[in-house]
């Protein structure tokens, strides 16, 4: 054990340049595969919470509903009729109705949670439509739908909001790829350094390496350096990723992004953790599993 | 101790066998000179022993065991049991003479104060008391070899491998190694000595066993190198 853990300093010193070149390409590799989950689950996020992509929201009118269609709240008859018409519309898949209580819960998620406290809240459920959230069976299919709903009396709008939400929707989805397309290559490069570094360190250890063979050390034993090296160098890549994905939450997220972009609700520390664990499976696997199959080959006993 | 039963050898690539049909049985405590001429396939036999190579058909046993359908992982479990030595020493230069032995030792999870106990007494029993310290650089090549015999040894091993340990060294040296391996030979451990060295074997008088392009030859009792030289 002490010659294990002697040789893992000495290791790492003697080949100093090849173990910096492995974590910074693990680093940033696993930086970019973090950033890419942080994206995709801020788009799932968002997706959600405005419905899918494909969803079209035909809000019902409120009590002193300020559009002009709208001859007080909707009433059952209408809601009847409403609900007929889109059910029979072929271009609908399927259709819920979202209460205003329902509203109001999502939209204190968004909004200045001042404007919901007090004996007079600025906002109450009242103050939110009923909607009606249609999922259409094919997205460029929407016009009749859209029109049909519109001229029923008790609608007070109907929303397409891909409009809105597809641009920004897309611009996620693009970084998500990118970022996990460019990470995708960056640990390949990383896997190759592993194996580099592999093979320059069994190399220089070759007579040592020959004479644990021969008097019987065990191929456990005599990989464990190459193992811990693997795992060293794993650590840190993964550290340095998490700190960077962390300070760009909070310098970004929390800091930026929240102030200026309220209606999205963005991704917190549950989002974080969720990275944190996945780059910290992909760091370990990158060095280790190349360490294992050359180390088995280099070192075949 | 060891017995091989029509061993063939082919290395990968080459068409003519390294050891064609070999059937030999070394005994337990035994000493014996494997001989022939360069090529005919001596380092072949004790890789054979050692599990470094496979036999290509027949078997190999090893203290009853045949180590041909050995599992991977048991192999170093069979090579704690064999000290092996060879012409180049192969003596790690960054360490001393000691850290050589005790390497040995160490990277078999053996533990330090048993290392620090055994050790100055194989260095004793080699040769080489109060030359712990030096470094292989600094010692004559008989003296390496000592180093090479003690780390082989420090494990007390049943069987002891040297292929052609007196290859490097001068005739009065080579007489001293031989009065080593003849040491440790009587404490009970089998010795299979591989050389072409006429002289050596002749002032022996031990079996010896001569191949020829792979094949057994002779297997005299306590003979000499060889009727043609
Ligand atoms: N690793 C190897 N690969 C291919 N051929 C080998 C290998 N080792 C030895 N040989 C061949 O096997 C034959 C026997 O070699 P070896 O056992 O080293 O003989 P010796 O030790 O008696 O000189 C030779 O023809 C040699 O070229
Ligand atoms: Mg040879």
């Amino acid at each position: 054990m002490r010659y294990v853990f002697s040789n893992l300093g000495q290791g790492l010193r003697r080949n100093l340049s090849m173990h910096l070149a492995v974590i910074l390409t693990l680093f940033v590799s696993l930086a970019l595969v973090g950033a890419g989950v942080l994206v995709k689950r801020q788009a799932d996020a968002a997706a959600e919470q405005w419905g899918n992509e494909l969803q079209i929201t035909a809000f019902l009118c409120r009590e002193d509903d300020p559009v002009k269609r709208c001859l007080g709240a909707v009433d059952s008859a209408q809601k009847a009729a409403i609900t007929k018409v889109v059910k029979n519309n072929p271009e609908v898949a399927s259709f819920y109705f979202e209460s205003q209580e329902t509203a109001y819960q999502k939209a204190q998620k968004l909004f200045d949670p001042k404007l919901f406290q007090g004996d007079q809240p600025v906002l109450t459920p009242a103050d939110f439509r009923e909607s009606i959230w249609i999922t259409l069976k094919n997205p460029d299919q929407f016009q009749g739908i859209t029109s049909a709903v519109l001229g029923l009396d008790g609608v007070s709008s109907v929303k397409d909001q891909r409009d809105v939400v597809q641009p920004i929707l897309s611009g996620m989805r693009v970084m998500q790829v990118a970022s996990l397309g460019v990470a995708v290559f960056l640990v390949v490069a990383a896997l190759m350094l592993v194996a580099n570094t592999i093979r320059l360190a069994a190399f220089a250890r070759r007579k040592e390496i020959a004479i644990m063979r021969l008097v019987g050390a065990s191929g456990l034993y005599i990989s464990l350096p190459f193992l811990l090296e693997a795992l060293f160098t794993a650590i840190v890549g993964v550290a340095l990723a998490g700190g960077a994905l962390a300070a760009g939450m909070w310098f970004g997220v929390h800091d930026r992004l929240r102030d200026y972009i309220g209606f999205i609700p963005w991704i917190g520390l549950d989002d974080f953790l969720v990275a944190l664990v996945i780059i910290a499976i992909v760091g370990p696997v990158v060095t280790l599993l190349p360490t294992l199959l050359l180390t088995r080959k280099y070192i075949k006993v | 101790m060891i017995r091989f039963e029509r061993v063939v050898k082919t290395y990968p690539g080459s068409t003519a066998p390294a050891l064609d049909g070999v059937s030999v049985d070394v005994e337990k405590g035994e000493f014996v000179f494997l001989v022939g001429a360069s090529g005919s396939g001596k380092s072949t036999a004790l890789r054979l022993v050692l599990r470094e190579a496979r036999a290509s058909s027949g078997r190999v046993y090893v203290a009853g065991k045949e180590i041909n359908r050995l599992a991977g992982w048991k192999v170093p479990r069979l090579r704690r049991q064999i000290g092996t030595v060879f012409q180049d020493f192969r003596l790690l230069p960054s360490k001393t003479v000691a850290e050589n032995v005790a390497f040995a030792l160490e990277v078999i999870g053996t533990p330090r104060r048993e290392i620090k106990r055994v050790v100055p007494g194989t260095l004793d029993l080699v040769g080489l008391s109060g030359l712990g310290d030096r470094m292989p650089e600094e010692l004559s090549g008989g003296e390496q070899q000592r180093v090479a015999i003690a780390r082989a040894f420090v494990n007390r091993p049943m069987i002891l491998l040297a292929d052609e340990p007196t290859g490097n060294l001068d005739p009065a040296t080579s007489a001293e190694i031989m009065r080593l391996l003849e040491q440790i030979n009587g404490t009970g451990t089998t010795v299979v000595m591989a050389t072409h060295d006429h002289g050596i074997v002749d002032l022996m008088r031990k079996r010896v066993i001569e191949l020829d392009s792979g094949r057994v030859v002779r297997d005299e009792a306590s003979g000499a190198y060889g009727f043609q030289h």
